[in-house]
């Protein structure tokens, strides 16, 4: 691109190619909510397989797995911030969401200690709902919002299950909100990257 | 009788950089290079012009041991642009 005198038309298609191409970009590559999505899923799945076949302290898989996560995650993070040569206002906002969805998360987590772990289920599956539905109007990426719904559905579900179903309840919201809609994305992030 | 336009918009290369600016929230050097197709050369004595305005603000800093420039469009720079936009419309609408 030169630096030329220009026309009144020619300015305004280079401000919506600017405009757009800025805007096109997707800016979550999506492979923290997979990651999460698995993370969890496998988590709960196999807390539930250790509750029905009566194996002690299956419970220990949380606090095991959900650390090695939260480094993982901190790792990834800062090695995407680094090679990131623009900075959107949705990095911005989704990083906002995200960091009040972990502190909601911990404060949840703290509460069940005190109050039983069935409630802590119900409000998990809200606040994946919620954190994924508004990333997903953030992101323009829809798939990300019906997953939601997936999850706020699965809280309703869980009220009327005992606490070891509510582990395979858990398991299905974060197929709907996390996982699927976490590849599609990825494979969305893919397609641009190639473009 | 129409406004004039912003003399220091009015360019191709200016133009496509604060475009770019206007739609996010900062951009390093690269991206802006990667993004216009321009030389580095060209772009940098651009932003330098849209810093004499006050259009950008321009922060430089190192990223593993590497020279890092980060544009910012300000306040002043968005009402520019917004101010070139509204004239370029009139433009267009009386050549119709």
């Amino acid at each position: 691109m030169e630096n030329n005198e220009l026309q009144a038309t020619e300015s305004m298609d280079i401000i919506n190619k600017m405009i757009n191409s800025a805007k096109s970009k997707l800016a979550d590559d999506g492979l923290l909510i997979i990651f999460w999505g698995w993370l969890v899923t496998g988590s709960a799945l196999i807390h539930y397989t250790t509750l029905k076949l009566n194996i002690n302290h299956g419970e220990l898989v949380w606090a095991i797995l959900m650390p090695l996560g939260g480094i993982f995650s901190a790792i990834y993070g800062r090695k995407q911030d680094k090679k990131k040569i623009v900075k959107t206002y949705v990095d911005s906002y989704l990083s906002y969401v995200w960091g009040a969805f972990g502190i909601a998360l911990v404060i949840t987590l703290f509460c069940g200690s005190q109050y039983g772990i069935k409630p802590t289920y119900f409000c998990l599956m809200i606040l994946y709902g919620f954190v994924t539905f508004v990333s997903g109007g953030l992101l323009g990426f829809k798939p990300l919002v019906y997953g939601s719904l997936i999850s706020f559905a699965c809280a309703i579900i869980a009220i009327f299950l005992n606490e070891t179903d509510q582990l395979l309840i858990i398991s299905v919201a974060l197929l709907g909100s996390y996982i699927v809609p976490g590849h599609l994305l990825r494979s969305k992030f893919k397609s641009q990257q190639h473009v | 009788m129409f406004k004039e336009l912003d003399p220091i918009l009015h360019s191709q290369l200016r133009l496509a950089i604060i475009s770019l600016l206007v739609s996010v929230k900062e951009a390093e050097f690269t991206y802006l290079k990667e993004e216009t197709g321009a030389s580095a050369g060209n772009i940098s004595v651009q932003i330098q012009k849209l810093k004499e305005a006050d259009y950008i603000d321009i922060e430089k800093k190192f990223k593993d041991n590497y020279p890092l420039t980060i544009c910012k469009i300000t306040t002043k720079g968005i009402s520019a642009f917004e101010s070139y936009v509204k004239i370029l419309k009139q433009y267009i609408n009386t050549k119709k």
